[in-house]
């Protein structure tokens, strides 16, 4: 006889969630041709963590992080794990939904979503929740309610004054010594100046990949190169370096080589705005899916994590920690930002470097600052000529044919365009 | 071609800047021990009263041009005022400000002072914004101090002690000498009150100097008046600093390296020419940038150094990983 065994709650939202990546992860793995080898490590990670649930730190301590802007650098000196806590699963969003005001951003409705159903494979110890934009600064107490310990992390919302710069600093070396006490690790020079260089590597490879991007034949889509960043949130960074070596290394090969993953006719597209996280990679799908490349980004699920690197002048602890801090906040272009000059320059640049046609800048309804930034943005690309294509959209799986219908259309305007130069 | 721009992009500047500032600080202080003389119209501090310098900083001729009588200074005698101008003018046009952070002898000593605290584990001060918008002042009031205190003497304003006001109050006058095992500079001038006041003041800002910039990187540039009479002619000059504001994201790397705290190297992207006043064309941030070509070291419009990301990468020794088994 069969046992009937009744599926609990967190069993169910397990199920629910596995459908979800299982579903995103057949597309991404068999509606395109030519992927990378390399990707398979990336593929089977995600399968493991978000399919199986899989635990992948349970010897360290794990450090959750609700914001870029938390240094990776200070939490691996320490020993511990960086976990980035920002979410990207419906299941979630549907949770979350029922604590927060309806008009909230998905992403942290979907983050509150979890820790309400405090099912994670690998449970943050301590939450680091810095104070960018009100929606995350406000979700820290309501998590921190649900029993979690939650550490607030002031950050600026201007960053061009000299005050700011040094609030931030203090803040960070403040963050460093709480830490430190908090997972009960001494930290020693020699250990942050070997993290610093970790992480600078695990930059440098993916500048390294990126930056072939450039090639006409660009040898990798946007969706893979979303995953791979996305990968860096929670992989373990040893292995994902070495993933990453693998993956750049074919790719140079494959520029080499002139295999192409897309058609030289195909739109290049900079994409920009909220953070397509897994499986939230609705947007990026379709765009490649209507024949386009996304060939560049401009979000904190990827570039702007990777992009500007940590420069120490004296491998002392103040000016490494001081340095660690200026990498978070003076490049950053994060629409929490009073002024955001630095954000349309970075677009712009991006879209001559990496000779893109066209800009999809896609923001999540009810995340205000970048549904703010929208005008602006679109003037600047207006007065520079580029075409861009203005989406907002949430994680439910509804509305996709409207969604469709206006990529299919933009990136036929875009061919058109093209075809006449 | 690609080759060789690629391994000068590539360089450690640290090292290329030491030993080549080891070089000119042999050759400026002990010069005269293998005869070599460059003349007395040097842009930099290389002490005059060094009795073996091997190219004199100019502005010690120059305070003896300018105390002439009026009437002999502005007029066919002083045609070799006007040739000691031209000759300073012609060295320092080649090289722009990079005389202060590769040649100028007292800058080499900063320097190590630098070493020295850095080796001792010591963390470096800096200014506060509104601090550093002060003190940048100071240097201007210094070369008017260069300019007018002689011309004063000409004039029959001031007394022959402040012929080289300046001068006596260097620090680079008590400390160069002592290179060569000189210690005559090491004492106070009682002849007269003025003189009293001024050697008094040598002596201190000697003192400053010393413990100033153990403390802050470069800490005498700041009110040096080398550096402002540079500034004034340094848009003329071939080797140039400049920037494609398009390419920054203002990350603030370069700030974060640089000596002399200044922020337009990361805020400012508007400007091409950025070299400012303050300057000491020691490159660091362009060592430190990591855009392609954001920053570039120019001569006659060719890029001589830019950044790239190898580049960054390399010298922050971010290119590899050192593998440890755990």
């Amino acid at each position: 006889m069969t046992e009937h065994k009744i599926e609990t709650p967190k069993e169910r939202q397990n199920r629910h969630k596995a459908m979800e990546a299982a579903a995103v992860l057949e597309k991404i793995k068999h509606d395109f041709k030519e992927t990378p080898k390399a990707m398979e490590y990336f593929y089977d990670l995600y399968e493991r963590v978000h399919c199986k649930h899989e635990p992948l730190h349970s010897d360290k301590a794990k450090v959750g992080t609700m914001c870029i802007q938390v240094p990776s650098e200070i939490i691996h000196a320490l020993d511990a794990v960086p976990l980035r806590l920002c979410n990207g699963f419906y299941t979630d969003d549907e949770i979350g939904s029922d604590l927060l005001p309806s008009k909230s951003c998905p992403l942290v409705k979907a983050t509150v979503g979890q820790f309400a159903s405090n099912n994670f494979s690998d449970k943050p110890d301590i939450v680091i929740s810095p104070t960018t934009c009100d929606q995350k600064a406000k979700s820290g107490a309501i998590i921190e309610n649900m029993g979690f310990e939650v550490y607030d992390m002031e950050f600026p919302r201007t960053k061009e004054s000299h005050e700011s710069r040094e609030y931030w600093r203090r803040s960070v070396r403040k963050f460093t010594k709480d830490l430190s006490n908090n997972l009960n690790t001494k930290l020693s020079r020699k250990k942050l100046k070997d993290a610093i260089k970790k992480v600078g590597y695990a930059q440098h490879l993916y500048h390294k990949l990126n930056i072939l991007r450039k090639n006409a034949t660009s040898p990798i889509l946007g969706k893979d190169m979303f995953l791979v960043t996305n990968a860096f949130f929670f992989d373990k960074i040893d292995n994902w370096i070495d993933a990453m070596e693998a993956l750049a290394n074919e790719c140079e090969q494959r520029v080499k080589d002139e295999v192409a993953v897309a058609s030289k006719r195909s739109p290049r597209i900079v994409y920009t705005g909220s953070p397509p996280i897994f499986p939230n990679l609705k947007i990026p799908l379709l765009i490649e899916l209507s024949d386009a490349i996304i060939v560049a980004d401009e979000t904190c699920s990827s570039n702007r994590m990777f992009n500007d690197m940590v420069s120490v002048d004296e491998w002392l602890m103040y000016d490494m920690v001081d340095s660690i801090a200026d990498r978070y906040l003076k490049g950053c272009t994060c629409p929490i930002f009073t002024k955001n000059e630095d954000r349309k320059r970075r677009i712009l640049d991006l879209v001559r470097d990496y000779k893109a046609d066209g800009v999809v800048y896609q923001a999540f309804a009810g995340c205000q600052v970048y549904e703010m930034e929208q005008r602006s943005v679109l003037e600047a690309m207006e007065k520079a000529g580029v075409p861009i294509l203005y989406l907002e959209t949430d994680y439910s799986p509804s509305h996709l044919g409207q969604l469709t219908t206006r990529i299919e259309a933009f990136i036929e305007s875009l061919k058109n365009r093209k075809r006449r130069q | 071609m690609k080759r060789i721009r690629d391994f000068i992009n590539k360089a450690d500047i640290r090292k290329f800047r030491f030993w080549l500032q080891l070089f000119f600080f042999v050759i400026f202080i002990y010069g005269g021990y293998f005869a070599i003389n460059l003349g007395n119209s040097i842009p930099v501090f290389s002490c005059g009263y060094d009795r073996e310098v091997g190219g004199m900083c100019y502005f010690l001729p120059l305070q003896h041009q300018l105390a002439r009588p009026l009437d002999v200074l502005f007029s066919a005698a002083s045609i070799s005022v006007l040739i000691g101008f031209v000759t300073f003018l012609l060295w320092f046009i080649i090289f722009n400000k990079a005389w202060c952070g590769y040649a100028c002898p007292l800058g080499t000593m900063q320097d190590w002072i630098t070493g020295l605290r850095k080796k001792m584990g010591i963390r470096f001060s800096s200014y506060t914004q509104p601090q550093f918008d002060k003190l940048k002042k100071i240097k201007y009031i210094m070369l008017a101090l260069v300019i007018l205190a002689p011309m004063g003497v000409g004039m029959g304003l001031l007394g022959g002690e402040w012929r080289t006001a300046f001068c006596e109050i260097c620090p680079g006058r008590m400390i160069t000498p002592l290179f060569v095992g000189d210690v005559s500079q090491w004492s106070l001038d009682f002849s007269t009150k003025t003189a009293m006041i001024l050697t008094t003041l040598g002596l201190i800002f000697t003192g400053l100097f010393l413990i100033g910039s153990f403390f802050k990187k470069r800490f005498f540039c700041f009110f040096c008046p080398m550096s402002a009479m540079h500034y004034i002619f340094s848009d003329a000059a071939l080797l140039k600093l400049k920037k494609e504001g398009d390419k920054c994201t203002k990350c603030g790397d370069c700030y974060n390296v640089c000596d002399m705290q200044i922020k337009d190297i990361a805020d400012d992207v508007k400007s091409t020419n950025i070299l400012r006043d303050d300057c000491i064309f020691c490159m660091k941030c362009v060592a430190a940038c990591t855009e392609d070509d954001a920053l570039h070291v120019d001569i006659l419009n060719m890029k001589l150094f830019t950044s790239t990301k190898g580049g960054f990468a390399k010298r922050m020794e971010m290119d590899k990983l050192e593998k440890k088994d755990d």
